[in-house]
This record gives C-alpha cells, structure tokens and sequence, in this order.
C-alpha cells in the first residue's frame, strides 16, 4: 500500500486554523446553567462515564469534534492529496509526441489520434511527483523541441496544448537523435514515445536509452491519394498515374478527380481496401505545363482528409536540347538516334541552355547545364591525384547499380589511356573532392561522376574514341542511360508530385528574392542562388504553393501528402533499429501510472459530516424542544 | 384565618397531629438512659412491674426481700423489677442549602416534629439540632421532656431557615460534641455529601444512639428533567460541572442514585441502625402513618 501524497503540500499551513477554531468554540461555548442541590449524583454519573468511555471527552465536545474533522478533511482536500500508482519518479524523461499527417485521423467519436495521444501526455503529466522531469518533443517527417526537461506541469501542458497535426509523414530519427543528444546532460533511462504507429519503422539510430512506445487506439476508415505520377508518352501527350489506397479491409468508394485550374480533366470512381489499391491512368494532352490538382471525394466517411488532395506539376512538352562537341562522332551518332532530341553539334554552342553537355573540354563548366559528359578529361581538381599515361588499361570493375551504367557491360572494354593514382592516393581523396568512382581500373579511376546541387556530370577520364567501348553493344546503352538522367532531371520523360516537407527546386532569376505564399496564406521570403534555384521552402501542409515576385506570380507548385503508410493508418507493430527492434504497444489510458486524486473522496466526506453534524443537533435540539 | 388559629403549628394540620399523639417511637435496642422514664429496662429497676427472684446477697437492700418465700422457704430471695428508663431522641435536621430545593426542609422539619411529639408525649428526652451557616455554634433545641416542650420543639422547628454548605457528616461531628445520652437519632438530610458517612455513623453508634437514617430527596433529585448540554451548578459549593446531553446519562443517573440509596442503608444497617429514603412527592402522611409504619420505626 502507497500512503497519499500531496500535489499541495504547503497547503498543511491551513491546519494552523484549528487552533483559533479550538479557541473560539471555547470562548463562544454557552451551556445553560442549571443549579441543582448537589453535584454528587451527577459528579458520580461523569466518573462513571469516563470510566466506561473513553471517548467521553470528546462526545461532552461533540460540536468541537464535528467542527475539527470537518476542517481537517476540507484542509486535506485543498492539499489535493493524491494516491501514486507507482513509486516517485527521479528520472528525466523525453515524451516524443506524433503529430504526423495520421494524426490528425479521427475515430468513430471525432476524436483525432492527436487528442488521443494528448490524453495519454497529459495523464502523465500529471502523474509527473518528485524530482522527476519531462521535455516535450514534437515529431513528423523531422523533430521539434517544445520544452527543456521541467517539473511545470502548466507550462508543459500549455506546450501540449499549442500542438497541431502536420500534413508530413512519420519518422523518429531526428527526434530520436535530439532526444539522445541530451543524454549527454541528463540522465536518461527511458523515452517515451506517444504515436499511432504510423511511422517509418526503419529508425537509422543506436539506442542508448529504452524507448516506450506507447501506440493510441487506431481510428475509423480512411481513403486517400498514395501516388501522383505522370510519364510522358509522346512529343505532347502524357500519362498521369494516380494511386488511391484505404485503411478499412472493407472496400470503400471514392471518386477521383483531375482539376487544372479548377477544370475537371478527368474523373473516376475507386473501390479500394487495404490490401487493394487502385492505380488510375489519366491520358492528357498538353504542350504548355500545367499544374494538376487531383481530388479524392471519399462516398463514406473518411478520417483523414490531408490525403485526399494532390498536385502534379507537369512541364512543358519539348524536346531534349542536346550539345555535343562535334569532334565526338561517336556521341553524335548514338545520340541521333534517340527520340525527341535537338542536337547542337556546331562548333560553337547556339544556345545557352542546353539539358545535355557531351564534351571534351572543361571550358564549358560555367554553362547552366543540369546533366554533363567529359570526354577525355580529368577535372583540375584531381590533377594532383590522377595521371594519365599512354598506355592500355582494362576495366577491374564498376557500379552496375549507377543510373548511368545500367545494363551497360564494360567487361572485356579495350582502353587506350590508362589512368594512374598518384603516390598514396586513392578512391577515399577522390570522394573527399566530391567525386565517385563509378568504373575503376587496375590503377586508377576511369568513369567519376560528381553531383553539384542538382546538377550531375560524368567524368570519363579516357577517350572513349581510344577505347573499343563505341564499338561495344554498351556504348547505346550507355548513351541512352546519358540521355534518360538528362530527360529526368530536365522533367522531359516522367515527373513526380511533390510530397509535403520541403518544396522541390525551382528554375527561377539568379540571386533574387522572392515570395513563396502557402495554402494557408503564410508567407516565407527565399533567395535564388547564383544558378537561379530557389530552395528550400517549407511546404508542411497540402496544397498549392505560390511563388511571387513583387507581387507577381512566377510559379506555382502543389504538394500531397503521398504516403501510404499514412494513409492506410497501418501501425507498425516493432521498430527497427541498428541493434535492436522495440515493439509498439497500445496504449490505454487505465494502463497508465495515472495517479489516483482523493480531495474529492475527502470533500464528499467533509459534506457528509456536515449533514450528520447538522442532523444530529437538530434532532438534540428537537428533543430538548 | 379561623382555621390557621386554630392549628397548632404551621407544619402540618391538627388532624395529623392527632394522629401523631398516638403513635410512639419503635427503637430497635434499649438504648435508654438511668434517669426515670417511661421505657422498661433491664431487671434491677425499681418500677412495679416484677420481673424475677434471685438469691440475697450480703448487702442487698432487704426492702426487696420477699417475705413470703422466706417464710415458706426460710431463705432470703430478692425480688426484681423492671427498671423504668428514659429514651434520648436526638433531631439532626440538615438545614443546608440543598435542603431548599422541593420543599425538603419543610418536609424535613414536618417529619422531625412529628418524631419531636412522639417522643415528648412518650416521655423522651427530645433535642433537635439544625445544621447550617454555624457548624461550631448549630441551632439546636436543648433537650427536654414533657408536654410542656411541644410548643417550644414545633416554634424551632418552624424557625429554623435554610442555608449554608456544612455536609451532613460534619453535623453528626457537631452534635455529638454537644449530645449526651443514649437514644435515638433521627438524621433528616438528603445526605448529598462527597464524603464517607461511616465515621460520622459509627461515632453515633458508639455514642449509644440508634442510627435512623431518613432521607428527604427532591422531585427533581428522583426524577430529573433535563436534556441537552448543561452546566450544573452545586447550589451550596458554587461549583460546576459540565454535562452533554444529560437525557442520554439519566439511566447512569438513576443507577447512581440507587446505588447511594443501597451504600447509605448498608452503613446504617452496619450500625444497627435504619435508613429509609423519600421523596417530597409522598406526602407527609403517607410517609409517617404508612411506610415508618410498615417499616417498623414507629407504632401505633
């Protein structure tokens, strides 16, 4: 048995109160005086009372008694005494809430996941005695700290309150990693994390501390939008996919719906389940970009609506504009006879913005080119660590899984260059410059590849022309994987909708301010960097994403939350981490240590006294009447 | 007005008076004085009534020979009488405050004069003692007999006032300093003492005066009328005392009181003495012409 404690121990001051009510009843005590000849009969009755009971003292003050109980039990409710269900906490305890798009799902009462998981946060808040202290956290697709480690119950409960659900999905690994950099400062034995189980259960992290997942009940059925797609088909025509998925093993109806600018495109109906999604394929034909919003108009009910939107941006319709160095014959040919291609093979460029750079010189790098090919070329970064000498090499090996040699075969490839690491260089100097070996050679790197921002270029480091590669089945292949990054990366062959988190880059003026608007009508001021990309803009919520100018609108841009493992609501059941898996749990709240408060126990104690006080001096008065 | 010239006293009416004139006192020993009176004693006294022979001893009165026997006989026998002797009645009537209450001491002083007339036309000698304010000096009644006191017994009696705090024990103390003679005390009190009546009792007994131990309870003393939270009030000490609900002690009250009423008729009966208790609510008759009566302390 745990003896009471106090959530208002200073309150026992009150106590001092009895001692004017003892004062008082004493000087305000009236009996009526009644002279008889003699007190020794009833002298002799008192002593024989005392005798028999011992409680005669406090039965001749039976009024003072009443009166003091009564105190006592209103002061010990004013205490707010309190039964602990668990011994004190001395412990410094991250609560981790979820307040991804899953969230914000409600059951069949209205009540969101998010509501749930308050209850469950605040329950143990209050639980919260002794030298114990809690920090909140919040979590989505990132962490966010709301509280340091405190004993405030208002403060923290005022952080939980200011809570809202996101429109982004579930992950623990930077909340995990911010809950563990306190380790260092604190002593931290548990977390605890408050979610619905909707959460990537892949966590990239080393648990130093146990992890107390405590999962809310899982709530009513929901359908939404799990995929939002589009590849292109022909020089105007375009595929968009859409995937609609549902959380109920019931089929569930729903109808789905293409706007581009509040027109409807297309529209159909789903019939989903969870294990049954449905993929719907919209043909549209459009020369100009269009941005796309896809609705989901569930026929039932449907508990989460974050997932019922999406956009898709889709670019203009043209082709591949291409520069090739006209001394690359090879390239040339290979390249021609791919579709949808302007091939600049003049000697000097005519344009200044081309998709696609095959070239044998470096001179072109300051060009604004997404995807870039030299030939015969070894960076003037890598001078120091790579030489090249006349004479043969073979290949030893190469990424199979690079975009850029799938399915290209480079065994048995002729090589007229062989290329030499310098005196105790290797693949490490290489990466540390931002380079990748993708083929190597017996004695150095052959083929690096090196991304910049959003830009890519490939980095031969021999002449293909002295080499048999162009005469090798690969070397198509391998042209066409060139071209295929190149059609990616320029959104000429197949783009994807923007999930929600951060907005995808923008093509925009270099070195400009400009306005980004979101659906909720907050506003952010970005600057383009030097090559014109504007960048990291937040985009938290669904919905269309405005970019202005001076006021003017320049580019617009849409997000979905696209995530099926929001949208299906699926629990996890265990997550994964490096060393060990942690399973989920649902949590109730009666499996909580929620303390158990008694003050209304004693004020309901206090009243009845009351009652019997005052019964039983009336029904006195009424016999003596 | 006819009427109250006409009574003998204020105490009771004439017809009780009658009624008391033939009546006399029912002492349980002989515990008479040698002084000549009314009460037979032993063999030896020198009434008329003969009560037995014995053999003549060297230096007896030979007026008591009988002559007749020594004819027949040719020798001396004494012949013996009964001794006529005289019984001291001793009044001790407890005037203190208490006895104010419920017209106590007025039945008090009515029951001493009846036993006060008992004894004077009986031929006893009858004092009274009042105890109250004095307790070295009590109001008393010097003893005397013969009808001639009657006025003088019912005049103190009925001057005697109430007040004062002196416990019945310290009065039996008292009169004793004062008493001489074998009889009768008659203690009329309501006997409401802290104290132990033992001593005081057993120094009557040793006095040679037969315990009658009468007392005089109040109505509200017999059966008390109270409720609630009350502070009693000793009328005579000023003390108090504080009781709460006093309706819910009344049978622990009645308990006590039976309890005395058992305590003080043991310690008289130790002294061969009586003890009967009464309450004003009986009257005056009932009390002389039927319980003392039927206990035996008086005859008709």
């Amino acid at each position: 048995m745990s003896w009471p404690s106090f959530l208002f121990p200073t309150g026992a001051w009150f106590f001092l109160a009895l001692i004017p009510l003892v004062i008082l009843y004493f000087l305000k005590l009236k009996r009526p005086l009644y002279t008889i000849p003699s007190l020794v009969l009833w002298q002799a009755v008192i002593n024989d009372q005392r005798v028999n009971s011992p409680f005669q003292k406090f039965r001749r003050n039976l009024l003072l008694l009443f009166q003091l109980i009564l105190l006592c039990l209103i002061i010990l409710a004013l205490m707010q005494p309190f039964l602990g269900s668990g011994p004190e906490t001395d412990e410094h305890v991250p609560v981790l809430i979820d307040i991804s798009a899953s969230m914000a799902a409600t059951d069949a009462s209205g009540r969101s996941h998010l509501e749930k998981a308050k209850e469950l946060a605040r329950a143990l808040i209050g639980n919260l005695r002794g030298s114990g202290r809690i920090a909140l956290f919040s979590f989505a697709s990132t962490g966010r700290r709301l509280t340091e480690f405190t004993d405030d119950q208002y403060l923290l409960e005022r952080a939980l309150d200011r809570l809202q659900p996101t429109d982004l999905p579930g992950r623990l690994d930077d909340v995990l990693r911010m809950a563990a950099a306190y380790t260092r400062s604190f002593p931290i034995d548990r977390v605890i994390v408050f979610t619905d189980g909707n959460i990537d259960d892949l966590v990239d992290l080393e648990l130093t501390f146990s992890l107390d997942v405590r999962r809310v009940e899982p709530g009513a059925a929901n359908v939404g939008i799990t995929e939002l797609n589009a590849r292109r088909t022909g020089p105007e025509d375009w595929d968009v996919f859409l995937r609609v998925a549902a959380s109920s093993e019931d089929l569930l109806e729903a109808e789905v719906r293409l706007y581009h600018d509040g027109q409807l495109m297309a529209k159909d109906t789903a019939e989903v389940a969870i294990d049954e999604s449905e993929r719907f394929v919209f043909p549209i034909r459009s020369a100009e970009p269009l941005l796309l919003e896809a609705r989901l108009v569930p026929a039932g009910s449907d508990s989460l609506r974050s997932d019922n939107t999406a956009w898709l941006s889709l670019p203009e319709a043209r082709n591949l504009r291409v520069r090739v160095s006209p001394d690359l014959y090879s390239w040339r040919h290979a390249i021609h006879g791919l579709p949808r291609m302007d091939v600049d093979e003049a000697e000097q460029p005519q344009s200044v913005a081309y998709d696609l750079l095959v070239s044998t010189t470096q001179d072109v790098r300051e060009t604004e080119v997404p995807v870039r090919v030299f030939i015969g070329v070894i960076p003037d970064e890598l001078e120091d660590l790579v030489t090249q000498e006349d004479d043969f090499a073979d290949v030893i090996d190469w990424n199979r899984t690079a975009p850029l040699l799938r399915h290209v075969q480079l065994r048995e490839v002729q090589i007229g260059q062989k290329l030499i690491y310098a005196d105790g260089a290797g693949d490490a100097d290489l990466e540390e410059r931002g380079f990748e070996v993708l083929v190597a050679g017996a004695s150095g790197p052959l083929v690096l590849q090196k991304r910049e921002g959003l830009e890519v270029s490939f980095w031969f480091l021999f002449h293909t022309d002295r080499s048999t590669l162009p005469y090798r089945v690969s070397f198509p292949v391998l042209v066409s994987n060139v071209v295929d990054t190149a059609l990616r990366q320029a959104s000429l062959s197949e783009v994807q909708s923007a999930p929600t988190g951060v907005l995808p880059p923008l093509h925009l003026e270099a070195n400009r301010e400009y306005v980004v608007r979101a659906p909720d009508g907050e506003e952010s001021r970005l600057t383009s960097t030097t090559t014109g990309l504007l960048t990291g803009a937040p985009a938290g919520s669904v919905g269309r994403y405005d970019v202005l100018d001076s006021g003017e609108l320049v580019a617009s841009v849409g997000t979905g939350l696209l995530s099926p493992q929001e949208t299906t609501l699926t629990a996890v059941e265990e997550l994964r981490f490096t060393e060990l898996n942690v399973a989920t749990g649902e949590a109730e709240i009666t499996m909580l240590d929620s303390d158990r408060p008694l003050w209304w126990l004693l004020a309901l104690l206090a009243f009845v006294f009351l009652l019997v006080e005052w019964w039983y001096f009336q029904r006195a008065r009424g016999v003596s009447a | 007005m006819s009427t109250a010239s006409t009574q003998l006293t204020g105490l009771f009416d004439n017809t009780v008076l009658n009624r008391v004139e033939r009546m006399r006192l029912n002492p349980r020993r002989r515990l008479t004085n040698r002084s000549r009176g009314e009460h037979l004693a032993g063999k030896g006294g020198s009434s008329t009534d003969f009560a037995d022979y014995r053999d003549y001893a060297s230096g007896d009165d030979i007026r008591y020979v009988d002559w007749n026997i020594f004819a027949r006989l040719h020798r001396p026998y004494i012949k013996q009488f009964l001794h006529e002797e005289e019984l001291h009645v001793v009044l001790l009537l407890d005037a203190s405050t208490s006895m104010l209450f419920d017209d106590k001491l007025q039945r008090a002083a009515q029951l001493a004069a009846a036993f006060g007339m008992m004894g004077l036309l009986n031929a006893e000698r009858v004092s009274v003692f009042a105890s109250h304010q004095q307790v070295d000096q009590p109001s008393m009644l010097p003893p005397g007999t013969g009808r001639t006191r009657i006025r003088r017994l019912l005049t103190f009696l009925e001057s005697i006032e109430g007040g004062g705090a002196v416990p019945v024990e310290e009065s039996i103390e008292t009169v004793l300093r004062f008493h001489r003679g074998r009889g009768i005390a008659v203690i009329l009190s309501d006997f409401l003492t802290f104290s132990d009546l033992s001593r005081s009792l057993n120094m009557l007994y040793n006095s040679g005066l037969e315990i009658w131990g009468l007392q005089i309870m109040g109505e509200s003393e017999v059966q008390p009328d109270v409720q609630g939270d009350l502070r009693f009030v000793d009328s005579e000490t000023g003390s108090s005392l504080d009781v709460t609900n006093a309706g819910e002690l009344l049978d622990v009250y009645h308990a006590q009181r039976n309890a005395m009423v058992t305590l003080l008729d043991g310690q008289c009966r130790r002294c061969s003495g009586r003890f009967l208790s009464i309450d004003t609510s009986q009257s005056l008759e009932s009390v002389l012409f039927d319980r003392l009566c039927r206990y035996g302390w008086v005859s008709r």
